[in-house]
């Protein structure tokens, strides 16, 4: 049927916008195959996590074998009898439980006192710093995943390749090298029910961005066009978690089915990023109950339903969380912790060393301790993302996505499998 | 120094319209300004800022206590918000919090198992909270898009971003409002030191800070009547059941919960974001004897009000040195305010928010030049933000070409210029701030205490652009949820193709609008004969298009 213009504005073209519509061609989103260069076997993926706000490393990956530790957080500690043992020495808070099988098939592992060799406390500029990739230097202009994605041109073909999922694009991923911003993939693109029209509106608004001579007007735009129009040609089904995976309900669950979603397009995505705030516990955090326990289960079963709805596809898959900095080792006077040095991270997948707690473990010794009260790095976190990069992605060239930095695989923590 | 205070004043004297010869015509700088220091124009309004001078207007907009605006007053008595008190709120706090434990009681008494959170949420007060919440933020979208004080309205938002709260944290739910009525709102453009207290005294910043909690450590309340746990709790104080096996193990617990130190988060934050700026020369040392100046600061039990409260059984009377000052030991509440007097006062405080201050009105990354005009005028005259604004409004670089339409709109920006572009009229339902919330920015809702971004990079990309294009193409449908639009007033329907071009130029972007743009939507209209269509197209290309997402 010859959609004429005047019936794309008369069937409603421009007044689409009413809340309780259910939009459109791309939640359903893509699963047939696309592009036939695009193979996923061929495209190792990296998923990316941040915990903002600072995440308590200590009450999330437990050196439960330390008595310093319960002598410090008399209130917050998790008992003993509590903790999901991995080694004898570290453990899972128990809110992690469902990470375990993954622990045990060795395709999780998780690095501890990690984190910046920059001292500052701000939350602020501690992200800054993660997410630039240059702590200490604030002007650098882009995130290291874009400049990993600028310098690493072999995947540059699909708008997808790098999506950070949330209304804003990240430091992470600022740059000039073309990225994705998703909230919702249900509602991405222009909310027109008839295609036609739909279609139609878009090259207009296409055409209007064109011409914008900003450039993150021009190009933010353009990236939207080209990812709307990709999708598009994507066979429209509901999407179904496989092996019946199960994403909690909420932001951090409903980030990871996307994800998945996406990666199982085979849309080429290579780069995700996803982030989530509540990590600040400043009071009453709780211990194996309470606040803290309640986010950590949140990414614990968000994490494993990813794992199990991924399946076999797994093997090409990193997940990679990170935080700021750690917790003081002390607990505070409100039952929770102020703000630390370093922290843990998980790494998850096929290709993950996993089933070890990484990094050299400084202990809770007063004496080694980072300006005398916080837990000391001892794995530059440039060190375990330049080893993902290298060793996952490929990259060659780490120097010019980590500038005034070679990451020595000497010094990398050994997340990803030889 | 002198050479810089003389060019001051004779630039100050100077008559604007002789400066902006030969820069920007008095219609572009009535743009501009409407841009900056208003949530755009209105239809009409550039023409009338122009005719009486654009400088007369914002000297006009810097004293809005001297600005009559009966219709923002009608509009606002439509909103039962602000016929809460401080006390009615902390009252509703406890009847929301008494409702939700009764409803949890008894569904555990019902099903032996712990209800959802949001299922116990359901009750009648927790509903009326929440109702309150949405009409807290749709306020300040009603406020942005008719009140006539549009300079005091643009700074309640700068200075809410600045002293951010986050809404959805507990107790500041019922905090809030007053938040902004009475700690913000009286104080935009008075002293920032005035300001800089009045949020530190505020429970909201308290809460959401944590410092109603901090106290010196091994200090107890002198009464166990309303343990500061408790307050937690909905303030009703511990009541020890008669078993006393329990009744022992519960005192154990409140004793646990009790604060038992101080708590750094208010003092790191006042520093890096509110004062000095996170390289204004502090230490973690400074951040420690700060916690220490303010233990005992803190929040009087709902049932006695809520507000402010001094517990000198929690201060820490000891001696304390910051940023190389001595504050010697035996002071109590006063040496917190002396502290914050000193940082309102500091060289880094005033950098720091002039900064910030002109990363709002003039660039998003400011030149020197505004900067420094606007640290002198913090000098001149002890922190008047009213005179350290007049300094941006004059400054060169206020007008430089360079800084005209350079800065991209915020959410809330777009979508109040856009009601404002199309006259649209707010209703007192909260869906107008859905709206903003949609695009990314729900107000109160910045979770992290240094407030939405001002920078284009954090507000431009992708998806962001998409869901403006979207919520443009429904304003001029007529479908913005939340307030009615006449178009019909707005652009006469046509079906001469220029002179729609031309009407929608002239209505929503003061004829501003790019050749490009303009030979866009003519071609986009080419084959649309109704002439009501082509309208809500030109409208929706224009509100969704690239030249209206600049101010």
């Amino acid at each position: 049927m010859t959609i004429t213009r005047r019936v794309f504005v008369k069937s409603g073209g421009l007044a689409l916008f009413s809340l309780g519509f259910d939009p459109l061609f791309l939640g359903r989103a893509a699963y047939s195959a696309i592009r036939p260069t695009v193979r996923p076997s061929d495209r190792p993926t990296l998923v990316c996590l941040f915990q903002r706000g600072a995440v308590d490393g200590l009450n999330m990956i437990v050196p439960h074998g330390e008595e310093l530790y319960y002598r410090e957080r008399p209130r917050i500690a998790v008992p003993r009898g509590q903790v999901v043992d991995l080694d004898g020495h570290f453990g899972l808070h128990p809110a992690l439980a469902a990470l375990k099988p993954l622990w045990d098939n060795k395709s999780l592992a998780a690095v501890h006192a990690v984190g910046s060799p920059d001292s500052t406390r701000s939350h602020f500029d501690a992200q800054d710093y993660m997410e630039s990739g240059t702590p200490g230097l604030k002007a650098t202009p882009d995130g290291w995943l874009n400049r990993y994605c600028r310098h690493d041109q072999e995947h540059a073909d699909t708008p997808f390749r790098a999506v950070a999922f949330g209304p804003q694009l990240p430091r992470i991923l600022a740059g000039s090298a073309p990225t994705l911003a998703i909230d919702d993939l249900q509602a991405f693109g222009l909310r027109v029910p008839q295609e036609a029209a739909r279609d139609r509106l878009t090259r207009a608004f296409e055409a209007l961005y064109q011409g914008a001579t900003t450039g993150l007007l021009a190009s933010s735009s353009q990236e939207g066009f080209d990812a709307v129009q990709q999708l598009k040609q994507a066979n429209p089904t509901q999407y179904q978690p496989a092996n019946g995976a199960d994403y909690p309900r909420g932001r951090l669950g409903r980030g990871f089915l996307q994800i998945a979603q996406l990666i199982k397009a085979d849309v080429g995505v290579q780069i995700a990023f996803l982030d989530g705030t509540g990590w600040d516990t400043h009071v009453n955090q709780g211990s194996s109950e309470g606040q803290l326990a309640a986010r950590l289960k949140d990414l614990g079963d968000s994490l494993a339903a990813f794992a199990t709805d991924l399946g076999e596809k797994m093997r090409d898959v990193v997940v990679l969380t990170m935080s700021e900095f750690g917790r003081t080792i002390h607990e505070n006077g409100n039952i929770g912790t102020d703000h630390g040095h370093a922290t843990a991270m998980f790494a998850l997948g096929g290709p993950v060393n996993g089933g070890k707690v990484l990094g050299r473990w400084p202990g809770l010794d007063p004496a080694n301790r980072f300006e005398g009260r916080d837990l000391a790095v001892t794995t530059d976190f440039r060190d375990l993302f330049g080893e993902i990069l290298a060793r996952h992605l490929g990259t060659r060239d780490l120097a010019a996505v980590f500038p005034g930095f070679a990451p020595d695989p000497a010094r990398f923590p050994g997340a990803i499998k030889a | 120094m002198a050479v810089v205070a003389l060019a001051g004043i004779v630039f100050l004297s100077a008559s604007p319209t002789v400066r902006l010869s030969g820069q920007l015509s008095p219609r572009d700088s009535a743009v501009h300004a409407l841009n900056r220091l208003a949530y755009g124009p209105r239809p009409g309004d550039v023409d009338r800022v122009a005719r009486g001078g654009v400088m007369r207007w914002i000297d006009e907009q810097l004293a809005p206590e001297r600005i009559d605006d009966p219709a923002l007053a009608t509009r606002e008595r439509q909103f039962d918000l602000l016929n809460y008190s401080r006390e009615d709120l902390a009252r509703l706090y406890l009847d929301a919090q008494r409702a939700r434990r009764e409803r949890q009681q008894a569904q555990r008494a019902d099903s032996m198992m712990s209800p959802p959170a949001d299922q116990a949420e359901q009750t009648p007060e927790g509903l009326r909270a929440r109702r309150l919440a949405g009409q807290l933020q749709e306020l300040a979208v009603v406020r942005a898009a008719v009140g006539e004080r549009q300079l005091q309205e643009v700074m309640v938002d700068f200075w809410t971003n600045h002293f951010n709260v986050f809404l959805g944290k507990g107790a500041d739910r019922f905090l809030m409002p007053s938040y902004v009525q009475e700690t913000i709102r009286p104080r935009v453009l008075g002293k920032f030191a005035d300001l800089l207290i009045a949020t530190a005294r505020s429970p909201a910043m308290m809460f959401y800070l944590d410092n109603w909690e901090s106290v010196t450590p091994g200090s107890r309340p002198p009464s166990p009547a309303f343990p500061l746990s408790a307050m937690r709790r909905g303030g009703q104080g511990v009541r020890f059941p008669r078993d006393p096996m329990r009744a022992d193990s519960l005192r154990r617990r409140a004793e646990q919960r009790m604060p038992q130190g101080i708590n750094e988060n208010y003092a790191r934050e006042l520093m890096e974001l509110h004062t000095l700026g996170v390289d204004g020369g502090y230490s973690q040392r400074d951040v420690i004897e700060v916690a220490r100046i303010f233990t005992g600061w803190s929040i009087a039990p709902p049932p006695r009000g809520g507000g402010f409260e001094f517990h000198d059984w929690a201060h820490d009377r000891g001696a304390k040195t910051v940023l190389g000052v001595a504050f010697p030991a035996g002071h109590g509440e006063d040496e917190a305010l002396r502290l914050l007097t000193l940082l309102a006062s500091s060289p880094a405080t005033m950098h720091h928010v002039s900064r910030r201050l002109c990363a709002r009105f003039v660039a998003d990354d400011p030149p020197d030049g505004c900067v420094d005009a606007a640290v002198a005028a913090w000098q001149r005259t002890g922190g008047d933000i009213r005179e350290v604004l007049r300094a941006i409004f004059h400054s060169p670089d206020f007008w430089a070409a360079q800084n005209v339409r350079a800065k991209v709109k915020t959410p809330l920006e777009f979508v109040v210029s856009a009601v404002r572009a199309v006259r649209a009229d707010p209703d007192t339902t909260a869906r107008l701030a859905q709206v903003v919330a949609r695009l990314g920015e729900p107000l109160y809702l910045h979770v992290a205490p240094d407030g939405y971004p001002e920078r284009q990079e954090d507000w431009l990309n992708s998806g962001a652009l998409l869901a403006r294009m979207n919520a443009a193409v429904a304003i001029a449908a007529g479908r913005l949820p939340g307030a009615a639009v006449d178009l019909d007033s707005l652009v006469p329907a046509t079906a001469d193709r220029d002179a729609l071009v031309a009407a929608v130029n002239e209505a929503i972007l003061a004829g501003t609008m790019s050749e490009h743009t303009k030979t866009v939507i003519r071609d986009q209209l080419s084959d649309i004969s109704d002439p009501r269509q082509a309208r809500a197209l030109a409208i929706g290309l224009a509100l969704g298009g690239p030249d209206f997402q600049r101010q």
